[in-house]
């Protein structure tokens, strides 16, 4: 009261430098978002990258001749360099052996800067063909294996090996999603699942970033050719080439390979080697051990009799093979003894520990690449693996960081894409569109305002009621509290019951959300205007006395007027109450209207930006509302805004 | 007190207010008359009942037992004819309503036209000397400026008496001393008769024909003092002897009463404030 003549008001001036400290609020809470963004995002990303059930898988298989030979069948003299396809420079002649036919060969050799340089000669041949592959399509990309070649086969296109690889997408395919990236592709035709899709028809490239025309099905293995070739179907035999070609290649149905010698010593008494890479798939179809010319089997077998914890004596179909208890090694001689397909152990095993006869070998330590064999190899002899499938590398990418930025969903997704996101997101369908977002804003927005105008005028009545008569204050007031303790979200279905008993059909009608929101929002409107009702300055009354006025004249000129503040505040604390109201209507009256129901839609699929984009219109909306109850009390009560 | 028609007559009212189990006694056997024309302030401590009287004259409040006379009514009446204007410790103004409308607010209440209610609002701020105030708000002005426009609210209607109850108690001493001597002027320019409550022994005795002396535990009047300082009154009053003299009795006036007064519970002098929320 100190200003004596303050004709303007000091609002308008300075509604910038106001604004500012708003604006810079929002800044830091963006900008703190990054950081959020990491903490949440970087442990879940080192999760997905350690975890190698994501990681690339690859089949190690032997290496065929990279070149056909012009004459196979005139073998190959000592000193003669070949060549083997993916062969690197770190390839050692202790680690690898030669490969005919599945048969290991005792020529000596040695390899330098990745060409193996013969010391003995080879007979022939060196390579035996098969037919050529009938075309399938595809423009010269697709291929048929004639009858009886498998995709394991080697292929040569003329003269020369082809190389398979495929780079599985980093996206997981969830029905919708149509876009994927591929780390280690930026070129080649993409499978999804056996259909091979061509550039230009079927998706869209940009570098590792592939768009299809249709999305992928829920759970498709969409992967890019970035080998030579890629098997497409083993069941028809089909292949794609990564570049068309008008000359079919051809199967190779036998040739030189090289092989993958198991690592450790072979002298008669270890029975510990391990494989060059790891960690192993422990599950594994692919997995060809071979001893020389044979294959050792990796299947287990299991005793006649029950481990019931009594017995010590069990039968096996097989006289030989690593034992195991409970996955863990046991030994002739110190844990058990033989005769025959029997053996008694030692200790008693534990009623129901897993016992288990390997007769050729088991994988002991998957994550090494350790397998143990039931008997030592010989010296002389080769143990060496035809082909087995490894983790090579996290699918996700070569670093945390990498892994973070391709995850599919983040818990909290940097601002900038959620930035990126509002666009196509909010015209992603036309505005007649129900699903448009701008409609659904507006519907809601439409259903919290019919709740707060219901909520508001119930509210205003009761609070007169209240004030003009106190028993029923008493009596209802109990009531009126206990009404809001009921959780809206058990309130809602049995609502929209009662609404379908009365006939008013939830798929069209704003009165679900308007309703619900109404009984919230009646409360603080309620409390807020008893509150300005009672609130009078008892001067104020007594000078109405004095005009000897009447209890009518009372309430319109005093009681009424000087609630009017109290009134807008509780009108502001209804509106956000009536929009919490309303979208939890709508989440749960399933007319596919409204913010709410988008809300529910984009949790459940995942789409967390799009979540975060909802979530920013709703409190948008919110304060619109706050806002405009504001601008009505500006015109109406414009003297509690000093 | 002589002089012709007496406009207020209290005879042996008393009033008690239930405090729980316990009455206190706020007026005691009060006898008082006040004659049209007259300006007569009510001077005591505090809890003599002062406010307790006005409110009563105002029929805010009913006696306990005695008679009241308001321009020869019941006070019920006298406030049903709108005879007595009040004027609060605080203006009172209403928030919501601007300068002119809160001076129109009894004209309205008591039915005159539109134009009449205006016409006689503007003559009333014209009067107080807020005439360029009319659209400014309550909350606009400073506080002797707010309690001008509630005494230009009070004599709006033109009641034949104006009740005012410490008035200018808020005030600091120069707007004070301001407001003393535009209230003067009104009362020497609409010939009201009034009766005004205050702390301050100057201000009675420069304003008032009479100051009435009221002491406490229980509230009563104790004296009353005719104030022969000639009108209009200005600065050189404040400084004459007289004007010494009548202060030093009034002083001892309430110095004596305070000795005589016996011990009892204090009456509480003004309603206490209702307030709800849950």
């Amino acid at each position: 009261m100190a200003a004596a003549v303050p004709t303007a008001s000091p609002r308008g001036k300075g509604r910038l430098a106001a604004a500012l400290p708003v604006v810079a609020v929002a800044a830091i809470a963006i900008a703190l978002m990054y950081p959020l963004a990491l903490l949440l995002g970087l442990p879940l990303a080192k999760l997905r990258m350690d975890n190698v059930a994501n990681w690339v898988r690859l089949v190690s298989a032997p290496h065929a001749l990279a070149q056909a030979p012009s004459d196979p069948a005139a073998g190959a003299a000592a000193g003669t360099r070949l060549a083997f396809g993916g062969v690197g420079p770190d390839s050692s002649a202790e680690r690898s052996v030669l490969v005919y036919g599945g048969e290991p060969l005792s020529a000596r050799f040695d390899i330098i800067d990745g060409e193996l340089v013969l010391e003995d000669a080879l007979p022939g041949p060196l390579l035996e063909w098969g037919s050529a592959l009938t075309p399938a399509g595809g423009g010269g990309l697709i291929y048929r294996l004639p009858e009886g070649a498998s995709v394991e086969q080697a292929l040569y296109l003329n003269g020369r090996l082809l190389l398979p690889g495929v780079s599985l997408a980093v996206e997981r395919p969830d029905g919708v999603l149509n876009s994927f990236t591929f780390p280690d592709a930026e070129s080649g035709p993409v499978l999804v699942n056996d259909k091979v899709l061509l550039e230009g028809e079927g998706f869209e490239a940009e570098g590792k970033h592939v768009t299809l025309d249709a999305p992928a099905p829920f759970n498709a293995v969409v992967s890019r050719v970035n080998g030579d070739y890629a098997p497409v179907d083993p069941a028809t035999g089909t292949i794609v080439l990564a570049e068309p070609s008008g000359v079919a290649p051809r199967v190779a149905d036998r040739q030189l390979s090289l092989g993958e010698l198991l690592v450790g010593a072979v002298d008669g008494s270890n029975r510990v080697f391990q494989l060059q890479h790891v960690p192993l798939v422990e599950s594994d179809p692919e997995r060809r051990i071979m001893l020389d010319g044979a294959e050792l089997s990796s299947a287990a077998e299991r005793p006649q009799e029950r481990v019931d914890g009594e017995r010590a004596t069990f039968t096996f179909a097989g006289d030989r093979g690593v034992v195991t208890v409970g996955g863990v090694e046991v030994l002739e001689g110190k844990d058990f003894t033989r005769s025959g397909n029997q053996i008694t152990f030692t200790t008693r095993p534990a009623r129901n520990a897993a016992l288990r006869q390997y007769p050729d070998y088991l994988v002991s330590d998957p994550a090494n690449g350790t397998i143990t064999l039931a008997t030592p190899p010989q010296p002389g002899s080769a143990l060496w693996a035809a082909s087995y499938t490894y983790y090579d590398h996290p699918a996700c990418g070569a670093t945390e960081f990498e892994c973070f930025l391709t995850m599919p969903q983040h818990p909290m997704p940097f601002p900038h894409w959620i930035a990126k996101r509002i666009g196509p997101f909010l015209t992603a369908y036309p505005l007649t569109d129900s699903r448009n977002v701008v409609r659904a804003t507006l519907y809601t927005a439409g259903g919290t305002l019919t709740a707060l105008l219901f909520g508001g005028i119930f509210g205003v009545l009761l609070a007169i009621l209240f004030v003009a008569i106190r028993p029923l204050e008493s009596a209802l007031l109990p009531w009126v509290i206990a009404s809001q303790t009921v959780p809206i979200i058990a309130l809602v279905p049995v609502l929209v019951l009662l609404l379908g008993k009365a006939g008013v059909t939830v798929q069209t009608s704003l009165v679900p959300a308007a309703l619900v929101g109404a009984y919230i929002a009646f409360f603080p409107v309620t409390v807020g205007t008893v509150t300005g009702l009672r609130a009078v300055d008892p001067l104020s009354i007594d000078l109405m006395k004095s005009y000897a006025a009447s209890p009518f004249q009372l309430f319109w000129k005093v009681r009424f007027p000087a609630a009017v503040p109290y009134l807008f505040i509780s009108l502001k604390l209804g509106a956000a109450a009536a929009l919490v109201g309303a979208l939890v209507a709508e989440t749960e009256s399933n007319n596919r209207l409204g913010l709410g129901y988008a809300i529910v839609g984009q949790v459940q699929a995942g789409n967390v930006s799009d979540v975060w984009i909802l979530l920013l219109i709703s409190a948008a909306l919110g304060i619109t509302l706050v806002a405009i109850v504001g601008l009505f009390q500006r015109f109406i009560a414009p003297w509690e805004l000093r | 007190m002589t002089e012709a028609p007496a406009i207020i007559e209290v005879e042996g009212v008393s009033k008690l207010f239930r405090v729980g189990k316990t009455e206190a006694v706020a007026l005691q056997d009060a006898d008082l008359q006040v004659a049209d024309g007259q300006f007569v302030s009510l001077i005591g401590p505090s809890g003599c009942g002062k406010t307790t009287l006005m409110r009563l004259v105002a029929d805010l409040i009913e006696p306990t037992s005695g008679r009241i006379t308001v321009a020869g009514k019941t006070p019920k009446e006298a406030r049903a004819s709108r005879e007595y204007g009040y004027v609060f410790q605080a203006p009172a103004l209403y928030d919501w309503r601007n300068v002119l409308s809160n001076v129109m607010l009894p004209l309205e209440i008591m039915g005159y036209s539109k134009a009449k209610r205006r016409a006689r609002a503007e003559e009333m701020l014209e009067m107080v000397g807020l005439e360029s105030f009319h659209r400014s708000y309550p909350w606009q002005l400073s506080g002797g400026m707010q309690q001008r426009v509630s005494i230009a609210r009070a004599l709006a209607f033109d009641p034949k008496l104006l009740l005012m109850d410490e008035p200018f108690g808020a005030l600091d001493e120069i707007t004070r001393e301001a407001m003393n001597f535009e209230l003067l002027r009104l009362w020497s320019q609409t010939k009201k008769t009034v009766v005004f409550v205050t702390h301050s022994i100057a201000e009675a005795v420069f304003l008032s024909s009479h100051v009435v002396v009221m002491t406490a535990r229980p509230g009563r009047i104790s004296e009353t003092i005719e104030v022969d300082l000639p009108y209009p009154r200005g600065t050189e009053t404040r400084e004459s002897e007289r004007f010494f003299d009548l202060t030093t009795r009034v002083r001892e006036a309430l110095r004596e009463g305070k000795e005589g007064a016996e011990v009892a519970a204090p009456g509480p002098e003004r309603r206490p404030v209702a307030k709800a929320g849950y």
